[in-house]
Order: structure tokens, then C-alpha cells, then sequence
């Protein structure tokens, strides 16, 4: 059977898309900056992924001056990995040419889908500033690593290789490549690079990101994982998920193979029984014995519609991954002080026929944001930051139409909850439904919005409770700071009023340190008692809405209350208030 | 009236329990005498609201922490002041203590918004020592109680010791301002004084005084202003003791006057149950204006605005009063219970200088009218 094989095909477009750049990524020179590294690193992180290889990326932005276009700077974008590298053949293709794609329609969750976007990132360094990509690469097979400068041949959606000469690398293997553009850096905000390296770090715990942009200092972010994501093997379409076109498209791999033989292989979920089922439905073993390649669209209309009346299982979801709530744990200390934080990994389930996975990932961050700002909602599809056009979007939606008041942010009506919190929403899918080109929004179907919701609210309920922590500790920190505000003066004014001496002081001030003490840990009390009298009530909002709460507890669950509010960690036995009768 | 209470005996108690108790890691409680009605007694024999045994015990937390040290803080100012004899009013033991916090910024914490905090804390002292403020070197301002009379003499012993003869014949229209520090008084008449008439109204106690009642009658005739000050219920007192002479008093026919300043000169008051025995004279009557003199001299009364938040809360007081105030719920005060009564059922309320409308051009009518519910024994 013709399984998607990894070899490059293309298909002519050059021209369409050295046009219609703003559509993939190239609509301001803010964008152009950021999607060509995105590009880049999302090819690094995917061919690394697809050979084994824990991936180390560096990124360099250079400005060098101004830029030919108007507004625009002359900038310099380099991207290195230490992925499997590109064979010479293979890089005049993969940068010069438009579709040439070894992930096309294979079913996968990996973060390029269609073979565009680092040919357009060629093209448009090409049109600003009449310089291809120049590219470093070598695979282990090669004794030496190649140098070379590939343009796109716009009217034939060609790739040309320029000044080709072997280079001393020193690595085993590994793709650098340079692109000299019209940009614009914006470091901060959404659309900022600044939230697409979070955010790649974020999602990728075994990557090892360095990077230094224009005249910052270099960052270096050390992978916390050691093991590469397995991609889980791409499972064969699902004929409900599919439209006729489609599924017409889909036999011409098929060729002479029986139509029978090509339903059962070349789809998911389609058994000798459900094949019987068909023919109950009038469709006739002659028909089903037939080439592939001699049905007529009406036949193939016949069987579709046939099938799509039939009862299937739901697709697999052995097909997509998941980052693990383990990894996305250790991956949000990577962006910033986290005061506190809370993950959820849905289990994969299947939302309009297709498999997905849901994670979410909710720290407040010490130093990023404040208790007035909207928290920063990062969008992952694929593993790939989405920074635009997030109105619209499935994982907005979501976030917007959860009650965060119920875990004890605060939120405007209809709108993102406020205060220093980063929100990071990830859905994995091999079949990632996009609302347009640019891949900025994802479709918000009701099944998919439904499903990201409960994230949403089983990562808020895991959040509320360092929430309420939070709040409690700090009154408990004021009401500590209160005593030892007046205590010296209390003490010292009775010792002026008895004449006691030093040492007296000394041991009444001692006292009240107990005394404080034991305050703190009954007011720990309190706090865990509150804590699980909440726990409960949200167990029985559960049964009642079929929201299911969180199921594990993280790691990091023990907030040192104890330690740090015990000043001598002497115990109260019994809180008895004595009471004693008047004179 | 001798010095009841060694105050600085009494702090350095307190506070030496409060350190052994802070040395053994226990709580420091200070307690101090429920100043409330639900800890008030009435006994009718005794005559004035004395404390339950009920008391409030503040035990050191962190909401008591702050009202702990500041009362610490005061209690070292007032013995300062005791120990060099220097007195204060409230209102200057407030800026004494902004002075000292000024001047040290560790106090900073203590600092008081407004004189009602201070004021509170030196009645929280009073409390917990059974004293009076007077034993603190702390006098209120002296309002009220203005004292005419053709017979009366006063004798006081100053500070420093030395004696003053106030002959209160002497004064011509000016009247005599009583201090609040009865026991440095003594009371004499030159000829024997037929009753003492307390005045609510001031202004109209000097009508009465210009128009010649001191002269006519031998009597003592005073102003309480208003709710009776400390000084005019411990004047009132002294006279009682001294000169053990009816006494009346006549104000407006409404529950305001009846419980707020009859109650509390005759009685005292919930808040001051400490201070009851001295400042008040159960022996006081009420002369009027009764609910029957409405009709008998046809004064001019009318309704009580319910709407009116003042008015309408003496009512509710009222009512209060007949359910929970030990003194309008015994039965030797039933008399004024009765009006208590009458004023909920009816709503109508009536004024002491409405006495002047009854004979407009006889501008003695009121003092007639007086000695007539006098000699009548129509007062309750
Ligand atoms: N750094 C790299 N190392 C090894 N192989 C690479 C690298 N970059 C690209 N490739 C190969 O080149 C192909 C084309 O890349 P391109 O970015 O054009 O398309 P894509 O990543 O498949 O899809 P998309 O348009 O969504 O990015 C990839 O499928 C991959 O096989
Ligand atoms: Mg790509």
C-alpha cells in the first residue's frame, strides 16, 4: 500500500505565493521577522523530532541598518540546529521551492503541514533585499558540510543553488540557515518574539534554546527533559472526517488495488463487517471488487455516501501526543518566576471525528503582568505558538466563556480574566482544523470549545487552590507583621510600668513568639480545613455538571505553609479559652 | 469623698500579670467591667444602675493587640501625670499622646485617628479598674449644672489646699458653675432651703432666675443643659447627700428627656455603672411636664414626627427601655414607666417652656404653676 512516503514532492505555486506572502505570515515587516523564525525553528524542532534528536537551536537577530523598504530595517535572521540536516538536493527543494513538503498529508502532529513556509520565507528575503537563504548543512553522511545560497525561480517554482562550497562544521549534523530581510523587531507583546520564544520553550521541554536578539544579551534555556517526544504513528483517515473530494483524492494512491482492500487498508475503522453493512445498504460485492482506479465519480459518490451512513468507531487517538504534565510543569519555570502554577493533560478524545489533546498550563508569574492587565493567553496548535488574529480562536473562546471568579481571579464580562498570569492552551491534533492560510486562529467548533473548557476549569480548580492559599497566607503574613508591630511596645511599656528588667523583656518577648506561633499554626488549620472543604464542594459540582475534577495532584502541591509560618514549631494541644469569673 | 482606688498600685499589678504571663507563652487577658444594660442591676433601695458581674476579657490576638499597647501606652502617660499631680481634660490626654508618638517614632503604630480612640482607651482603663476618670487625673469639661440660690453656700478645698467661701447670695444673676470634683465641696445654707428644682433647659432655668424665683422662694435652682455632665450629676449628688432636700426636676414631656437625662441623673447610666454611685441622686423627681398637666393647664403639645430619624429612634429607645432597662422595669418606677408608656401610645410629646403659653401675660404663671405641682406632690 501506498503509505505517505517522507520523500520531497512539489508542486507549482511559486508564483501564486511570492504574491500572496501576507497570507503566510509576511502582511507587515513586524510579522515578517517572526515568521521567518518560526519558521525556521519549527522546521529544526520537527526534523529533529523526526530523527531522534534532542534538538539545541540557537537564534541570532541582527539589525545592520535600514532597511530597503520604507520603515523597514535591514535585519539578519540565523537559525542553527542539530537536527539530521538537510542532503544538497534536498536543500535546494526544502528552501527554494514551494510545497516541497516530506509531512504533507501524512496524518501527523508535526508542526509544519503543507511545505510553504520556509520558501516563503526565501522569497521574501529574496524580494526586500535580492538574496536568498544562505545555508549550512550536513547530514552524518557527508564528510563535509556544504555552504550555499538557494533563490527561488519564481515563474517555475524552482529552486537555484548559488555559490555551493563544503565548509568546516563542527558538528555531526545540522542545518544553519540565514536570511538577511526588511524587518521590524518587536520584542514584546503578542505578536513579540519574546512570546514565541516562551512559548516554543514552553511547549517543548526537551529543547535547548539560546538565542540573542539585536543588542540583549545572549539567553540560554536548558532543556528539562531528556527524551524526544515520540510522534505517535499517523493513523489512516477517517472516512466520516472526510468530504468526497477528499475522499476521491485519497484513491489515487491506491491505484489497482480492489476497492474493497482500498477501504479496509486505507482507511481507519472500516472491518469485513462494516464492509457487509455496506453491502446491506445496497452496495454491491461486484462494486467493491472493482479497481479503485476504474470507478467513476458517481460510484465513488455511491460508496461515500454509503459509508457515511453507516455507524464507525471513532478514529484512534493513538495518533496524537501529548507534552505531559510532568514536562509542561518543569517548562513554565523555564519562562519566567513562577509563584505558583497548575497543569492539566486531558486524556486524547475525539472532537468532530477527529483526535485531539487538550493541555493547559496556568502560572502567575512574579515579574510579568500585573493584577490590572489581562493575563497573557498563549495559543499552541501542534506545538506551535499562535500570536494572531486570537479573537476568533477555538482556545480564546474557551478561556472567555470560563467563570474565573469561581477559582478566584477576577474577570471583566465576556472577556479574558485579569491579574500576572500566563494561560497556555495547547491542542495537538494531526488534523488541526485552521479558519485560514496563516494558521493564526483555530476553527471553534462546539465539540472542541467543550473540550477545552473542561481543561480550562479542571486546570482552574487545581489553580484556585493556590489561589486560595495565596490569599490566605498573605493574610496570615499581615496578621503576623501586625502582632510584631505592636508587640515590642506592649512589652516594653508593662516592663517601664512594673520596672522589670532586661531579662524579663527578653522572656515576655520570647513568649509572644510562642504565643504567635501557635496563632500561625491554628490559622494552618483553618487553611487546610478551608482547602478541603472546598475540594469537596467542587467534587460534588462535578457530579452534578459530569465535570470531572482534576484527577492527579501536582508534584509541587506542598506549599511550605507550615515551615514558614511556625516560628517554633510548638504544637497547641487544646485552644481551651480560659475563663474566669469577676472579682 | 476620699480617694477610692490607688491607680499606679493597680497598673503595676496588671501589668506584672500581664508579663508573667507573656514569659510563660500565655495569653495576656485583661479584664474589665461589662459597661452595657444587659450587665446593669437596679435595686430600688440602692437606687442607681450598678454592674453585673459580667465582664469583657481581651485576650491578647491580633485584632486586640493594637487596643492592648495602646491602653499600656496611656496608662503610662496618666501615671506620669498622677505622679507629678497634673490633670488633664480627654481631650488634652489625645494630644498628649499624639505629642509623645510624635516625638517617637516607634510609637508610630499607637497613633490615634481622633479623640474618640484615646477616649475610648481611658474609659477601657476606667473599666478594668473599677475607677473613676477623676482617679485618673482626667476631667471632662464642666458643662452645665449653672446654680442660683439666695441660701446656699459653698465651700471648696483647692489642689494646694487652700479654702474658698462661695456665698451664692452673692452673685447677683451670675450663677455658680460647679466643678466636677464634688468631694472638694461642702454645702451650707444660710436658712433652710425648701427644695432644689433641676432645669433641662438652661436658658430657662435664667428666665426664671431673672424674673425672681431665687428671690421669692428658698430654694437651689439649676441648669442641666441638656444630659446631665458628670459635674452636674455629681453636684446633684452632693446636694442630695448634704443638704437632703427634695429634689425635682422639670423638663420636656418625651421618652429623649425621660431616659437619657432623668434616668441618668436619677439613676445613672449603663456606660458609667462604675461611676453610678457617685453621680446620680436617686432621690430626684420628676415634676414634669406629665401627660395629665396637658390637659390640666391645656399646654400646647404635638405629635411625635416618626419620620423624623432623631425623634423616632427616642421611640424605639423607648421601647427598649420598657423590655430591658432594670430601672424603668421596676416597680418604684412605675410612675415613670407609665409615661413611657403613654409617650409610645400616643405619640405626643410637649415641652417644658409650653408652661408659658398657659397665662401669656402673666410671666409668673410658670413659676406658679411649679410651686402649685409642689406643693400638690403632683410629680412622679
Ligand atoms: N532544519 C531542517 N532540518 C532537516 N530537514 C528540514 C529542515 N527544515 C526543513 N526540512 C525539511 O524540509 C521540508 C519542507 O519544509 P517547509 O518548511 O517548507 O515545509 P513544512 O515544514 O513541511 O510545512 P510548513 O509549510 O507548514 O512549514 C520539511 O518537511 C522537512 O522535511
Ligand atoms: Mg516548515
Amino acid at each position: 500500500m501506498a503509505k505517505a512516503s517522507a520523500a520531497i514532492t512539489s508542486s507549482s505555486s511559486a508564483e501564486y505565493f511570492s504574491k500572496n506572502l501576507q497570507q503566510v505570515g509576511f502582511s507587515s515587516y513586524t510579522k515578517a521577522a517572526l515568521t521567518t523564525i518560526k519558521e525556521a525553528v519549527d522546521n529544526s524542532l520537527d526534523a529533529c523530532e523526526d530523527a531522534d534528536i534532542l534538538p539545541e537551536i540557537s537564534v541570532t537577530v541582527q539589525r545592520l541598518g535600514e532597511g530597503s523598504g520604507k520603515g523597514a530595517d535591514h535585519i539578519r535572521v540565523c537559525v542553527e540546529d542539530n537536527g539530521p540536516g538537510l542532503l544538497p538536493e534536498d536543500v535546494v527543494k526544502v528552501f527554494g521551492e514551494y510545497l516541497a513538503s516530506s509531512k504533507f498529508g501524512r496524518g501527523r502532529c508535526s508542526r509544519g503541514q503543507q511545505g510553504i513556509g520556509i520558501s516563503a520565507a526565501t522569497t521574501w528575503a529574496q524580494l526586500t533585499h535580492a538574496r536568498g537563504a544562505l545555508v549550512i548543512t550536513k547530514t552524518t553522511k557527508m564528510r563535509q558540510a556544504i555552504k550555499c545560497q538557494v533563490e527561488v525561480d519564481i515563474k517555475n517554482n524552482r529552486g537555484i543553488l548559488k555559490e555551493k562550497e563544503s565548509y568546516d562544521w563542527d558538528r555531526p549534523s545540522g542545518v544553519s540557515c540565514d536570511f538577511l530581510i526588511d524587518a521590524r523587531i518587536q520584542m514584546q507583546g503578542e505578536g513579540g518574539l519574546l512570546a514565541y520564544l516562551n512559548g516554543v520553550t514552553l511547549v517543548n521541554p526537551h529543547l535547548t534554546l539560546h538565542y540573542k536578539i539585536l543588542d540583549e544579551d545572549w539567553v540560554h534555556i536548558e532543556r528539562i527533559e531528556n527524551t524526544v517526544p515520540k510522534i505517535p504513528e499517523p493513523t489512516e483517515p477517517h472516512p466520516h472526517t472526510m468530504k468526497l473530494g477528499e475522499f476521491i483524492a485519497h484513491s489515487h494512491l491506491f491505484g489497482k488495488t480492489r476497492v474493497s482492500a482500498w477501504l479496509k487498508t486505507g482507511f481507519s475503522r472500516i472491518s469485513d463487517g462494516i464492509l457487509k453493512e455496506l453491502k446491506e445498504h445496497g452496495v454491491k460485492s461486484s462494486l467493491l471488487e472493482r479497481a479503485v482506479s476504474s470507478l467513476s465519480q458517481e460510484e465513488f459518490k455511491f460508496i461515500f455516501m454509503g459509508i457515511q451512513k453507516l455507524k464507525l468507531m471513532a478514529p484512534s487517538t493513538k495518533s496524537v501526543l501529548s507534552i505531559g504534565e510532568a514536562g509542561l510543569a518543569k517548562s513554565i519555570q523555564r519562562i519566567g518566576a513562577v509563584d505558583f502554577f497548575a497543569v492539566m493533560s486531558r486524556k486524547p478524545t475525539i472532537c468532530d471525528f477527529k483526535p485531539v489533546l487538550v493541555e493547559v498550563a496556568i502560572a502567575r508569574m512574579k515579574d510579568k503582568g500585573s493584577e490590572e492587565e489581562s493575563i497573557a493567553l498563549l495559543r499552541f496548535a501542534n506545538r506551535v505558538p499562535l500570536q494572531f488574529d486570537k479573537a476568533g480562536c477555538a482556545m480564546t473562546k474557551a478561556v472567555v466563556s470560563v467563570n474565573w471568579k469561581a477559582y478566584g481571579l477576577a474577570q471583566p464580562k465576556n472577556s479574558l480574566p485579569l491579574g500576572p498570569y500566563i494561560m497556555a492552551v495547547s491542542v495537538v491534533s494531526p488534523f488541526i482544523k485552521f479558519k485560514n492560510a496563516s494558521k493564526e486562529t483555530v476553527d471553534a467548533s462546539d465539540e472542541l470549545v467543550e473540550e477545552l473548557r473542561r481543561a480550562l476549569i479542571q486546570a482552574g480548580q487545581r489553580l484556585s487552590k493556590h489561589i486560595r492559599r495565596e490569599v490566605k497566607e498573605a493574610d496570615l503574613e499581615k496578621k503576623r507583621q501586625h502582632i510584631e508591630l505592636f508587640a515590642p511596645i506592649l512589652v516594653d511599656g508593662a516592663c517601664r510600668i512594673s520596672k522589670a528588667g532586661k531579662g524579663r523583656r527578653e522572656k515576655a518577648l520570647e513568649g509572644l513568639a510562642k504565643i504567635l506561633g501557635r496563632e500561625a499554626h491554628l490559622a494552618e488549620k483553618e487553611l487546610t480545613e478551608a482547602i478541603e472543604h472546598s475540594e469537596a464542594a467542587l467534587e460534588k459540582l462535578a457530579q452534578v455538571t459530569g465535570v470531572l475534577p482534576a484527577v492527579q495532584e501536582e508534584p509541587e502541591e506542598q506549599v511550605e505553609v507550615g515551615e514558614q509560618m511556625s516560628l517554633d514549631g510548638i504544637e497547641e494541644k487544646k485552644s481551651k479559652k480560659e475563663k474566669r469569673k469577676g472579682k | 469623698m476620699p480617694a477610692r482606688i490607688n491607680v499606679e498600685k493597680l497598673s503595676v499589678e496588671m501589668c506584672e500579670k500581664l508579663l508573667r504571663d507573656l514569659e510563660r507563652g500565655k495569653r495576656p487577658v485583661l479584664e474589665a467591667t461589662k459597661c452595657s444594660l444587659d450587665n446593669s442591676l437596679y435595686n430600688p433601695k440602692v437606687g442607681y444602675l450598678t454592674p453585673g458581674d459580667k465582664k469583657v476579657q481581651t485576650e491578647l490576638n491580633v485584632s486586640s493587640v493594637k487596643k492592648m499597647s495602646r491602653t499600656i501606652f496611656v496608662l503610662e502617660l496618666i501615671l506620669r501625670n498622677i505622679e507629678s499631680g497634673a490633670n488633664n481634660t480627654k481631650r488634652e490626654v489625645y494630644y498628649i499622646a499624639k505629642g509623645e508618638i510624635k516625638h517617637n517614632p516607634t510609637l508610630k503604630p499607637l497613633d490615634f485617628e481622633d479623640q474618640n480612640e484615646s477616649d475610648e482607651i481611658i474609659d477601657f482603663i476606667c473599666e478594668m479598674m473599677e475607677c473613676y476618670r477623676e482617679d485618673l487625673n482626667c476631667f471632662a469639661n464642666d458643662r452645665g449644672g449653672q446654680t442660683y440660690s439666695g441660701q446656699l453656700i459653698v465651700e471648696e478645698t483647692m489642689p494646694d489646699g487652700d479654702k474658698a467661701v462661695i456665698d451664692l447670695s452673692k452673685l447677683g444673676t451670675a450663677p455658680f458653675q460647679p466643678k466636677n470634683r464634688p468631694q472638694s465641696l461642702k454645702l451650707k445654707a444660710r436658712k433652710k432651703i425648701d427644695f432644689c428644682l433641676i432645669v433641662e433647659s438652661e436658658g430657662t432655668a435664667n428666665t426664671l432666675v431673672s424674673s425672681g424665683f431665687t428671690k421669692r422662694n428658698n430654694v437651689i435652682l439649676l441648669g442641666a443643659q441638656g444630659v446631665p455632665s458628670n459635674a452636674v450629676r455629681g453636684w446633684t449628688k452632693l446636694i442630695q447627700e448634704e443638704l437632703a432636700i427634695p429634689i425635682y426636676f422639670f423638663g420636656d414631656l418625651d421618652a429623649y428627656t425621660l431616659q437619657n437625662i432623668f434616668r441618668t441623673l436619677k439613676a445613672g447610666s449603663a456606660a458609667s455603672l462604675i461611676r453610678n454611685q457617685d453621680f446620680s441622686a436617686p432621690d430626684v423627681k420628676f415634676l414634669g411636664v406629665l401627660p395629665e398637666d396637658i390637659k390640666k393647664y391645656d399646654l400646647p403639645d404635638y405629635a411625635v414626627k416618626e419620620n423624623d430619624a432623631t425623634e423616632s429612634r427616642a421611640l424605639k429607645k423607648a421601647r427598649d427601655a420598657l423590655e430591658n432597662d432594670p430601672f424603668f422595669q421596676d416597680k418604684k418606677n412605675k410612675g415613670l414607666s407609665d409615661i413611657l408608656k403613654w409617650l409610645l401610645k400616643n405619640k405626643r410629646r410637649c415641652e417644658q417652656q409650653s408652661f408659658f403659653s398657659v397665662n401669656p401675660r402673666d410671666p409668673l404663671m410658670p413659676e406658679k404653676i411649679i410651686l402649685d405641682k409642689i406643693k400638690n406632690k403632683n410629680f412622679v
